[in-house]
């Protein structure tokens, strides 16, 4: 297969990047081979094991259709660790 | 080594043989940003301006959090977790002559031009580049873990 490019005019106003981070590339200009790799491991000794902060449930949780209490109640749910 | 007739030597540096760039300058485009404003560059990110040939960046990072302090609970080494010699995929050539694929590039406009470009924070073996490059080969492996107080001062062995 030939495969034949034509780069014509480019002009980008600006850019604005929060962050470049696990082996990621920016680059403004041409390249022939990119190849980029990352692994990222949160192995199950990464836990939290502890008391967790009771959380309020959110506004308007009674019309959401997520979780809710079995019980009908209102109040904070808490997550037991076994 | 040897560029434009004049050879030179780093002694001390125990360097590769270099790859130079195969500048055609008919078929090259110039990259043009009128302004960069970079806050962090941090964990061998990297910030160039200019053309490169090749590049190969690497990081291998461990995110300890630990209950113990670093002096009573010894070290933590690479070799204790499979991540870091998981083997890369590999990537598939074509191997029959129908499925190569000849590329032919023709810059109409040699000029790309960017305004203002800004970032907040570069890290982990990031690259950020205002130029040409022929090859780049970027790779990051991060493993975070919490290590709790236990009778044995070496972390375990898990994968």
């Amino acid at each position: 297969m030939i495969f034949y490019v034509v780069n014509h005019e480019i002009c980008v106003g600006s850019i604005e990047v929060l962050g470049v981070s696990s082996s990621s590339l920016l680059q403004v200009g041409d390249n022939d081979t990119i190849s980029l790799f990352s692994m990222f491991d949160t192995p199950p000794e990464s836990v939290v094991v502890g008391q967790l902060a009771p959380l309020e449930l959110p506004e308007g949780f009674e019309n959401a259709e997520g979780e809710r209490r079995p019980d009908g109640g209102s109040g904070p749910v808490t997550i037991k660790l076994r | 080594m040897r560029m434009n007739g004049v050879t030179f030597y780093i002694p001390g540096a125990n360097l590769p043989e270099p790859t130079f760039l195969s500048l055609d300058d008919t078929n090259i485009r110039t990259s043009e940003v009128q302004g960069i404003y970079v806050n962090t560059l941090s964990q061998a990110g990297m910030l160039q301006i200019g053309d490169r040939s090749e590049s190969n960046a690497v990081l291998r990072a461990l995110a300890v959090q630990r209950q113990e302090d670093h002096p009573y609970a010894g070290d933590v080494f690479f070799e204790s977790y499979v991540i870091f010699d998981r083997p890369i995929p590999a990537f598939i050539d074509a191997n029959d002559p129908d499925s190569f694929v000849v590329t032919h590039r023709w810059n109409a406009c040699p000029v790309i031009s960017v305004g203002c470009i800004s970032i907040t924070s570069a890290g982990a073996a990031a690259q950020i580049v205002i130029g040409t490059g022929q090859t780049h080969r970027s790779e990051a492996r991060i493993k975070h873990i919490r290590q709790y107080k236990g009778r044995h001062s070496l972390p375990p062995a898990y994968p």
